[in-house]
């Protein structure tokens, strides 16, 4: 017996309007959500100022080719926001569905809860667009960093591809909080490994180790390619080799995302703890 | 196949599942169900009997695929429910007790909908169904209102709503009735009865340790415990079968035990169950009266007697003098063994 991919889609728009709807039945978090731009941009904007001593640094254009340190950190605090989410999201809601007692009802039913999954990714991503485009606005008004059609049009295409990648190691993500229980702890460590070995915070070829094990994360190349493009006004620069490497790293995340929830959904119903939390 | 009505709607073969519980030397098995089988046919409404931690609640899910069974088969509309579970699923309507099962922050439609949708219901067939659910259950009026507003009774029709949305033909309900006041908890008995089973046809599987629910609703009950199960009977047999006809029933002021009524001859078990500063005897004999005196005798030398009843063997007494144990009892850790890698 198989199901159709209508049913399939219809599901994951199901499960969509569901998680979406529960967010807003908070009120305060659309107030939180609502000044949260503010409030992450301006940590940044310090920190640049007191490292650097104003927007720019010398020593920071013959890293990275741009002086401006705090539109660089701010691209890879956008980015990052956006990946991130993905992962808080996945695995937290899963959890979430535990504590209804919803978790069983779902895995009980025809629908695959990878397709569950895929719904609450898209729920994620939704929301954090809506995010990060507020934060672009931020960046474009007051640290002179210009978005054109020319520039957004391949940033689009990498963050697309960074998020299918991210997407596949959030499903496996979901697959450990399943059998784990725990997600935050998991998700901090998560955070700051990729926060140490890729540059999201500073440029990674500041010592040779990180510089090495960033290239095995597709945020490196990513992060890369965007601030090419978006600070150094170098469309053509690396695009091909980027994409082809990202939807490399994209089909490798996938398939093993795929196959490790696979796997450890059907232990913790062999373990009997599908349910638990 | 499955239109087939010869077909069995429900068969479980020598379901084992054991859970390993604990670390290192306190490492332990427990059998939670041990090799039970059983046969349901289309349109029954069987009853699955036995105190907590019986494994009730294990083999239902298993037979839902939410666990997998180390050993045994289940097959539902003769299709096994591993091999074909996507099949199986669509087959099944389930209902756990409890009533954290639903998403408390959505309306009773919005959970319904979401539910539709991983059943493949959709547009104009989903929200015709789900208005006849909520109409057959009287939750129309208050079907936009968040479900944390909802009284437990009211979760659990929207629980039971849920269950038949697909318009299974397999219920399993898994303590329907837990937690409920008198009120709900007889509206939802007289729901499977008359409505499910004998208006729609539905086979169910009804798990309980309430054994006035499974003598009033179920055609046949299998009695389970420590995840075995001891017999499976219609209710009227098991009470025909047991060799004592009548119960006298002694409520007395204080704690006491069977060892009260040491010496007093022609009465075959006591029980006690103390409650609120008052025991209540529950003694066994063929023909109540002939112990009678004796007894009021032997109970008046040490209490004072606050009651004496004679009562036909209920589903509970015949449960006690099979097992030796009560249905009110939590067998959780009776069986488990240690366990050897």
């Amino acid at each position: 017996m198989r199901r159709s991919i209508r049913i399939e889609l219809l599901a994951i728009l199901a499960e969509c309007r569901k998680t979406i709807r529960i967010w807003f039945s908070y009120p305060i978090m659309i107030v939180f959500w609502a000044i949260f731009p503010l409030l992450w941009v301006m940590p940044y904007v310090f920190q640049g100022r007191a490292l650097v001593g104003g927007a720019t640094s010398e020593s920071f254009r013959q890293l990275t080719g741009s002086g401006n340190y705090l539109a660089f950190v701010l691209i890879g605090a956008m980015i990052s926001t956006f990946v991130f989410s993905a992962l808080w999201g996945v695995g937290n809601s899963l959890r979430e569905e535990t504590y209804w007692g919803t978790m069983e009802y779902i895995i009980a039913s025809p629908t695959h809860p990878l397709v569950i999954l895929i719904g609450k990714t898209l729920a994620e991503w939704a929301w954090s667009s809506v995010m990060v485009l507020f934060q672009a606005v931020i960046i474009a008004l007051f640290f002179g960093v210009q978005f054109t059609l020319a520039k957004v049009l391949p940033v689009l295409l990498i963050v697309v591809l960074l998020l299918v990648g991210f997407s596949g190691f959030a499903i496996a993500f979901a697959g450990f909080t399943l059998l784990i229980k725990e997600v935050h702890g998991w998700v901090h460590t998560l955070e700051w490994i990729f926060f140490l070995f890729s540059p999201i915070r500073y440029p990674v070829q500041v010592n040779p180790v990180t510089a090495v094990i960033s290239t095995l994360i597709p945020l490196t190349w990513a992060l890369v390619a965007i601030r090419s493009i978006i600070l150094l006004n170098k469309a053509e620069v690396n695009l091909y080799q980027t994409v082809l490497i990202l939807l490399v790293m994209d089909v490798v995340l996938l398939v093993t995302g795929y196959f490790l929830f696979v796997y450890l959904e059907k232990k913790t119903r062999r373990d009997g703890t599908v349910g638990m939390h | 196949m499955s239109g087939d009505s010869t077909v069995p709607a429900l068969e479980c073969r020598d379901v084992v599942k054991q859970f390993r519980r604990g670390r290192g030397f306190k490492k332990k098995v427990i059998r939670a169900v041990d090799g039970a089988t059983l046969t349901l046919y289309p349109g029954e409404l069987f009853g699955l009997l036995g105190p907590n931690g019986a494994g009730k609640t294990t083999l239902v899910r298993c037979i839902a695929t939410l666990l997998i069974p180390d050993a045994g088969t289940i097959r539902v509309l003769g299709h096994d429910v591993f091999k074909d579970a996507l099949f199986c699923r669509q087959q099944i309507g389930l209902l756990t007790s409890g009533e954290r099962t639903l998403y408390w922050k959505l309306s009773a439609r919005d959970n319904l909908k979401f539910f539709a949708a991983l059943y493949g219901l959709t547009g104009k067939e989903r929200d015709k169904r789900i208005e006849y659910l909520l109409g057959l259950l009287g939750l129309q009026e208050v079907a936009n209102e968040r479900l944390e507003r909802y009284s437990s009774g009211m979760k659990q029709k929207v629980s039971l709503a849920r269950a038949m949305l697909h318009d299974p033909k397999l219920l399993l309900l898994d303590e329907p009735t837990l937690g409920l006041d008198p009120q709900f908890g007889r509206f939802i008995r007289g729901f499977i009865k008359e409505e499910l089973n004998k208006k729609q046809g539905k086979t169910i599987l009804l798990t309980t340790h309430y054994m006035d629910e499974a003598d009033e609703l179920c055609a046949r009950i299998a009695f389970i415990n420590q995840g075995r199960i001891v017999d499976i009977k219609s209710p009227e047999e098991y009470k025909r079968d047991i060799p004592h006809k009548e119960i006298l029933k002694v409520r007395c002021l204080g704690q006491f035990d069977g060892e009260l009524l040491k010496g007093v001859s022609g009465i075959e078990r006591v029980s006690a169950e103390f409650n609120d500063g008052v025991t209540t005897l529950n003694i066994v004999a063929e023909r109540a009266e002939m112990v009678l005196s004796e007894v009021i005798e032997a109970v008046r030398a040490r209490t004072r007697i606050l009651g004496v009843d004679v009562q036909e063997p209920t589903l509970e007494d015949v449960f006690i003098y099979m097992t030796g144990t009560s249905l009110g009892a939590d067998t959780k850790e009776e069986h488990e063994t240690q366990y050897q890698d």
